[in-house]
């Protein structure tokens, strides 16, 4: 045959791979165009695709972190917002006891001072943001501060009350209190009663705390302190002044004993007033530096959505007119269909 | 000449038109018969006069069959390699990457995509870390990633399974039809010896070499007694005027370590990188390929993912005295041991990858030992990373996390690099499947659409045309006309004789 010719059979089925391709196109163009995403992201992708899960999990990481960090910022907010409080009631404890004066006012004032606050130090030492106590340091699962007036006695109780039999060979309660004078007790409160607030013995009597503090990546890549602990010199000095009120304010010390103690006391809590308000500085700048991770991790997961947009997401119009296109090429492929059967030369011969 | 003549003449114009006819209804009635090739009854001058149809031959185009035979054969390789790596694909299915109708991005179920979904729990984990759900979410998404390489590798043996049992099945049916080649050679060249038309026979070989060319890649060649030879595309001889055997053994399940076994013709391999004449198309060259170094291929990235996350995670002495413990799998083991396995030896671990029983709670473990260390064996605290005990320890879990994206080396066998971190190695690991993916579903449309080519050439060349059949027709119901009318007209010359006579 000439090169012109061509057969019946393929007349006939000429418009049907045609027709399959356009349906089974029609059906890949209806799923992108309800989902808004290449059908098959696989295949169209190819070799990208690892790039493209490469920037989904990057924007997934970032997503947990953002959330992770939501639950750092309660933390420190719980631990600044505790920190205000210790650290203006010690303000105000040792605004007040500049004007005690011993002999005028009461010594049980002085013993006053000293309990309300230590146990509001314990209190706020002790306060917890989900199930973490945010001043336990890594150790984030027990109270760092035991109750100092417990029964049975406290370990911490115990260790200060040895500490002043120790030094001055009676206990509180003995009527030779009376004889204590002023340089004595200055000695005494600076010497062995101050080291009860310091290192293993402030770490064995007083706090369960990690001086470890927790660390937590706020970014990729950018691990921070996101916490302060009660190991700090702000909660011991604070423990060490508020303890020396309460439990040598009303002994029946002699008043200049007792004006010297409230001198040292006024020094030790204005010194972890100021200590506290260190601590909150640095908080804050973690909170600071958290704020800046969260909106630059904002920022990327919005570049980072922009290029998945482009890598998964097909163009509607162009979707739209695809349809209507291979539609109309459907339309064709079957109006020929069924003409090309009728142009028949049998149907035009005489019978 | 005399009248007699003319008689016979006609006769001899009608026993003419009978046989184009015959042949014409034979072409109508197979003008839709795939492969039909149409007949044409020579027709030339008798000798003594008159008109005799000497021939009846067959529209036949060697070149084109050729060349549709060759397009069945590359057709049918690639969409085996297309159709194993579409299986590969569907572990991985990052299709289904719509969002979900509850928001959450579904990342499909790729090992990539469950490492990155293990270290956004284990980042929420490190945030809280004395949050017990926080704990268990992590080691769950370990688990999915475990999962997920088990069944990356169950498919790559199923893959591989399948291909080899379709070897068989190929061997089979290439040994029929080179069977059934036989007989009907053998009918054509006796039919050509006695003279009568083998048309049908032929379209029947060339329908059987078609068949053949599906599996493998063959070429042909005719000798003049009208025997065809078939020779595979790499110069194996399948047929010369007997059949060769193809022999091969099905392996049955075909694990990780496992080779298949090649095919053979009359002794001598035809697949396989050892034969020096190994086919190169047909559906056995796709399935061999696909068995033998593609699946395979993949098999070696999801084992090196494997090992390598097995020993990332591992557990050191901690010890202060340090006693020189020897290291121990961690939060991933191979299932069986607390061993860790050197890089040589990672084959098969992605198929029994698991996450430690010991943390994980659903088989009774404790989750939190995540952060603490100690999953290898909870009894000997030497392993033990969190020494103090503190609720809010997380050096473990940054460790564990910054071991993810630390570059570690991988084997090159795997064909992804030699170095490079387990979340980027497991990422160029689904770019290379979607990659080869793409590439094989574009190559198996683009050889189809050559395949439908080529038969439609053939078609339209050697093919019948109603049309054409039709006023064929015609001029042969014109001539039968004409040559009734000659003889009554020759009728009635003689009758006017007789009845002058």
């Amino acid at each position: 045959m000439s090169i012109s010719s061509i057969s019946t059979a393929y007349l006939n089925t000429a418009l049907l791979p045609s027709v399959n391709q356009a349906q089974s196109q029609l059906a890949t163009l209806e799923v992108e165009a309800s989902t808004g995403q290449y059908a098959d992201l696989g295949l169209q992708l190819g070799s990208q695709s690892g790039y493209e899960l490469s920037l989904r999990s990057q924007d997934d990481l970032l997503q947990s972190m953002t959330a992770a960090n939501g639950v750092t910022k309660t933390n420190l907010a719980a631990s600044t917002s505790a920190l205000t409080s210790i650290q203006s009631s010690a303000q105000s404890t040792a605004a007040t006891l500049v004007t005690w004066t011993a002999g005028s006012n009461s010594p049980s004032t002085l013993q006053n001072y000293g309990q309300n606050g230590l146990q509001q130090l314990i209190a706020l030492g002790n306060t917890t943001s989900g199930d973490a106590y945010v001043f336990g340091g890594q150790n984030t699962g027990v109270a760092p501060l035991d109750d100092f007036y417990a029964s049975p006695t406290s370990t911490a109780k115990s260790a200060v009350d040895s500490a002043f039999q120790t030094y001055f060979g009676f206990s509180t309660s003995s009527p030779q209190v009376a004889n204590i004078t002023a340089p004595q007790m200055q000695d005494f409160l600076s010497g062995p009663f101050a080291a009860q607030f310091q290192g293993a013995n402030w770490t064995s009597n007083w706090s369960t705390a990690s001086s470890v503090n927790t660390s937590t990546q706020i970014a990729p890549g950018q691990t921070v302190e996101t916490s302060t602990n009660a190991n700090t010199a702000g909660f011991q000095q604070l423990a060490q002044g508020y303890s020396m009120l309460s439990e040598f304010g009303n002994i029946g010390l002699s008043s200049g004993a007792e004006q010297a103690l409230a001198g040292a006391a006024i020094g030790v809590i204005n010194k972890g007033s100021s200590s506290i308000t260190n601590a909150q500085a640095s908080l804050g700048s973690v909170q600071g530096e958290i704020t800046s991770a969260d909106d630059q991790m904002s920022a990327q997961m919005t570049l980072l959505q922009t290029s998945l947009g482009n890598l998964d997401s097909v163009n509607a119009a162009k979707v739209s007119t695809e349809l209507t296109t291979l539609t109309t090429q459907l339309q064709t492929a079957y109006q020929l269909t069924s003409q090309l059967h009728s142009l028949n030369l049998a149907q035009y011969l005489p019978t | 000449m005399s009248l007699a003549s003319a008689f016979n003449i006609i006769n001899g114009s009608f026993s003419a038109i009978a046989a184009q006819s015959a042949t014409i209804s034979n072409n109508v009635a197979n003008a839709n018969t795939a492969g039909y090739s149409r007949q044409v009854a020579n027709v030339s001058t008798d000798p003594f006069g008159g008109v005799t149809v000497y021939s009846v031959t067959r529209e036949a185009d060697d070149a084109l069959s050729a060349q549709l035979n060759t397009a069945n054969s590359d057709s049918a390789a690639q969409n085996a390699i297309s159709s194993g790596l579409t299986t590969l694909a569907q572990t991985i299915s990052d299709s289904a990457s719509a969002t979900t109708s509850t928001g959450s991005q579904q990342n499909g179920d790729s090992p990539s995509a469950m490492l990155g979904n293990f270290v956004s729990a284990m980042t929420t984990y490190e945030a809280d870390p004395n949050n017990p759900a926080a704990a268990q979410a992590a080691v769950a998404a370990a688990g999915d990633v475990a999962s997920s390489l088990n069944a990356g590798a169950k498919a790559v043996t199923q893959v591989r399974t399948q291909a080899d049992q379709q070897i068989g099945q190929a061997v089979t049916q290439v040994n029929s039809l080179l069977g059934q080649f036989q007989t009907v050679n053998d009918s054509i060249i006796s039919g050509l010896a006695n003279g009568s038309n083998v048309g049908s026979l032929e379209d029947k070989r060339d329908s059987l070499v078609t068949q053949i060319a599906q599996q493998i890649g063959v070429g042909t060649s005719t000798s003049s007694n009208g025997s065809m030879s078939i020779y595979t595309d790499s110069g194996a001889m399948l047929f010369q005027n007997t059949a060769a055997t193809l022999t091969f053994t099905p392996s049955g399940q075909l694990g990780p370590n496992a080779t298949g076994n090649q095919v053979y013709v009359n002794g001598t391999p035809i697949t396989g990188s050892g034969s020096g004449s190994s086919i190169q198309s047909g559906a056995i060259a796709g399935l061999t390929q696909l068995r033998d170094t593609i699946a395979p291929q993949y098999q070696s990235q999801l084992d090196q993912i494997a090992g390598n996350l097995i020993s990332a995670f591992q557990e050191t002495d901690q010890s202060t005295t340090n006693t020189g413990l020897p290291p121990q799998a961690g939060l991933f083991t191979n299932a069986t041991s607390e061993s860790v396995p050197s890089s040589g030896n990672f084959t098969g671990l992605a198929s029994s990858i698991a996450i430690n029983a010991n943390v994980d709670p659903t088989q009774g473990g404790n989750a939190t030992l995540l952060r603490d260390g100690g999953i290898s064996d909870t009894t000997d605290t030497n392993y033990t990373y969190n020494t103090s005990g503190d609720a809010g320890y997380t050096g473990r879990l940054q460790q564990l996390v910054s071991a993810l994206q630390t570059p570690t080396s991988f084997a090159a066998s795997a064909g992804l690099g030699a170095s490079s971190s387990i979340s980027a190695f497991a990422q160029n690991s689904v770019s290379w499947l979607q990659g080869a993916n793409s590439q094989a579903s574009t190559n198996a449309t683009y050889q189809s659409s050559l395949q439908s080519q080529a038969s439609s050439a053939l078609s339209n060349a050697t093919g019948v045309n109603l049309d054409t059949e039709l006023t064929n027709m015609l001029t042969i119901e014109s001539s039968y006309t004409a040559s009734a009318k000659l003889l009554t007209t020759a009728n009635s010359m003689l009758d006017a004789i007789i009845n002058a006579v």
